[in-house]
């Protein structure tokens, strides 16, 4: 069961049923990459698997793998550890992925933005990411608990994204298959 | 009174204490509740060191239970065509030692605690059946840690929910690591070494691409040792040997720092970190060039711990600049991002203790888990330098370098404090600058340890970034940044710096106080 809150300029709802219809809609196939190398990214491969998406994982993707793809699925949240493990600091990685949201926008391909670390994947460096990168979303799904003091509300608010609140990591499974169109 | 890092662990110390077990029973009553509390710090699968103090003998003594090489280790296990495979010595069956734990706590058990082993691992089997609700810093690891787990555990492990990470209120159990310790008490805990546990553990190693063989268990044996002895004005340290450089580096900051006015420079002043930093670049330098394994090489530890060398290092660091080079031999310029490890401390009511820090290295060690056993295998040969020509390379039966630092701290004959901490490379980095804060700025041992906290280290002679917790005021960090350091803010209470645990007696009051560290899930208690 999971809790929904779909925000728009105008409106709040909350709507714990057939949600498909209100929410944005995403092609396959779907290209996950990190925004900040944190592991939450694999979280994201396995639900998009288990979702039956046709997706790649790439940690550290760039611009070129994003050639087939109708969906750019972005795992928001940084990792010192993950970063130092791909050799990047944290301005390279804000690099690369601007770059690549740069190019997804030029290409028209859709963008989803994903926290789902939780509490625990907040902080200032975290924090830094979200706010750069989730305006470049057409949908964000978030862990509840990630959203405790309302920074994803207020960013998708003033930016008219259609925000959705999952209670745990693995709620965010039926969501994935929801909106994604079936090839 | 007991501290570690989990309550459950804590508890499980208490009660054995109130059973009329002393401080070595009620630390290994820890040791293996922690294993099932905290399982991605330390457990069965991994190693580590203990100093006790032997109160009716006003002796101390140290259990080196560090794990070692399997026999077919070699100075370039970890290089494919000169290039360092950093996956073979993390996540890989070449990446597992020869674990020590078992055989260190049995040893201590047999020689210095009252209790059997049934009795002291009646709370590991609770904790294991009952599970514990999982909390926010153990939430964060398994996130952390998913990709190894998936890869080694696989999505069914039960350090998986559902296959996916814990969320903070879940509850882990764990009834294979329950059936496992129920094994130690009704087959010896030498089944561990050289029965069908023994059997478990190498076929998961070998599954996994290693090269340990069952005789490499049967030979493992702790070593007892005597304790590494430092002064720093009115008080004498107690701590471990090589190979683990942390008590050794500790000792040798205090001798530097004991050159300096820093209670006039003030905590956390400028001219502190500044100093400090530059010494712990020294250090590092020294840690790459010196430290290996103390059966194999020359550790030139009276010269590195005598008032010329510190006398030395304390003259070379200017206020107001870096060092152009740091003087050093070899090349060692990985393990720095590690949060890993644990400690615990326990006093008795006769006045023993056990200063105890133990480790799989990484969290969730290897993610290695012998088929149906329901512990971790660490990575603890990642501890080595991938460079055959280093001090600290591979080798049979070697033991890898350690930055672990378990103390006990007396004044004027007395014991005062006990301390050790988690945290890889800034063990020892930490354990100094908490150290310094009860010394020398007055502080409680509660603010001593949540203080803010900073590390840096040198590499291939030259100074790296200053991490700093974010709770440093900005205007030091400008300064800091005038005089040419790099600065690299953490969070406010970083894990990355460790989470030290710590006993301080106080003989005016006639009390003692617990200190535990919240940046993990530390906890304290007594009767």
């Amino acid at each position: 069961m999971f809790l929904m809150i779909l925000i728009s300029a105008l409106s709040i709802c909350f709507i714990s049923g057939n949600i498909a219809e209100s929410l944005p809609r995403f092609e396959q196939p779907v290209l996950i990459t990190s925004a900040g190398q944190s592991a939450d990214v694999q979280i994201g491969g396995v639900l998009a698997k288990r979702a039956g998406l046709l997706a790649t994982l790439s940690k550290n993707a760039t611009r070129q793998e994003l050639k087939d793809n109708k969906t750019l699925a972005l795992v928001i949240g940084v990792s010192m550890k993950g970063l130092g493990a791909a050799g990047l600091d944290l301005d390279q990685e804000k690099t690369r992925v601007k770059e690549l949201l740069e190019e997804a926008q030029r290409k028209g391909i859709r963008v989803l933005c994903l926290h789902l670390g939780g509490e625990s994947r907040r902080g200032e460096l975290s924090d830094q990411m979200i706010q750069i990168f989730l305006p470049y979303a057409q949908m964000v799904i978030v862990v509840k608990s990630g959203n405790k003091d309302g920074l994803f509300t207020k960013i998708c608010e003033d930016k008219n994204i259609p925000l959705l609140e999952v209670n745990r990591a693995s709620e965010a499974q039926k969501p994935l298959k929801d909106i994604f169109t079936q090839n | 009174m007991v501290v570690a890092a989990h309550p459950e662990a804590v508890k499980a110390g208490l009660s054995t204490l109130k059973k009329g077990g002393n401080a070595v029973d009620a630390a290994i009553a820890t040791a293996f509740a922690l294993n099932a509390a905290e399982p991605f710090a330390s457990g069965i699968g991994g190693g580590g060191f203990m100093v006790i103090f032997l109160a009716k003998e006003k002796r101390a003594t140290v259990i080196n239970f560090r794990e070692k090489a399997p026999a077919k280790a070699n100075p370039s296990m970890y290089l494919d065509k000169e290039n360092v495979q950093d996956i073979w010595r993390k996540s890989h069956g070449l990446a597992v030692a020869v674990p020590g734990s078992l055989a260190g706590w049995a040893y201590a058990l047999e020689k210095y605690g009252t209790m059997k082993l049934e009795k002291v691992l009646e709370s590991g089997i609770q904790i294991a059946e009952r599970g514990i609700p999982v909390s926010q810093t153990f939430s964060q690891i398994n996130k952390d840690e998913y990709e190894k787990i998936l890869q080694n555990a696989g999505e069914s492990s039960v350090y998986l929910h559902d296959g996916l990470p814990y969320e903070p209120g879940d509850v882990y159990r764990n009834p294979e690591l329950a059936k496992t310790f129920k094994r130690l008490i009704s087959h010896g805990w030498q089944d561990f070494y050289d029965g069908q546990i023994a059997q478990e553990i190498i076929e998961a190693i070998q599954r996994s691409g290693g090269i340990m063989k069952l005789e490499d268990l049967a030979q493992y044996s702790p070593i007892e040792q005597s304790p590494l002895e430092g002064i720093y004005k009115d008080y004498t340290i107690y701590t471990i040997q090589p190979p683990s450089s942390g008590g050794l580096h500790i000792i040798q900051l205090l001798n530097i720092i004991s050159h300096w006015p820093v209670r006039d420079w003030g905590f956390n002043s400028t001219q502190y970190i500044h100093h400090l930093s530059e010494a712990f670049r020294f250090i590092f330098a020294d840690k790459a060039r010196f430290l290996g394994d103390p059966d194999f090489i020359e550790i030139p530890i009276e010269q590195l711990l005598s008032e010329d060398y510190a006398s030395q290092i304390a003259s070379r660091i200017l206020p107001g600049h870096l060092q152009e080079t740091y003087p050093y031999r070899t090349f060692d310029k990985n393990q720095i991002e590690k949060e890993n490890t644990t400690h615990l401390g326990v006093i008795d009511s006769q006045g023993n203790i056990v200063s105890l820090t133990q480790s799989i290295n990484d969290f969730f060690g290897s993610g290695i888990v012998p088929e149906g056993c329901g512990f971790l295998l660490n990575n603890e040969m990642a501890d080595f330098s991938p460079h055959p020509d280093s001090v600290n390379s591979p080798g049979p039966y070697k033991r890898p370098v350690s930055s672990m630092g378990p103390l006990i701290l007396f004044k004027k004959d007395l014991p005062f404090l006990v301390l050790g901490s988690p945290g890889g490379t800034r063990i020892f980095t930490s354990l100094t600058q908490i150290i310094i804060n009860v010394i020398e700025f007055g502080m409680s041992l509660d603010e001593a340890i949540e203080a803010p906290r900073f590390f840096t280290y040198s590499s291939e002679g030259a100074a790296k970034s200053l991490f700093v917790e974010s709770r440093i005021p900005p205007n030091i960090l400008r300064s800091l940044e005038e005089i040419g350091h790099i600065i690299d803010v953490r969070e406010a209470y970083d894990k990355y710096f460790g989470g030290a645990q710590g006993i301080l007696i106080d003989r005016n009051r006639n009390i003692l106080i617990g200190g535990a560290d919240s940046r993990r899930d530390g906890s304290g208690a007594g009767y």
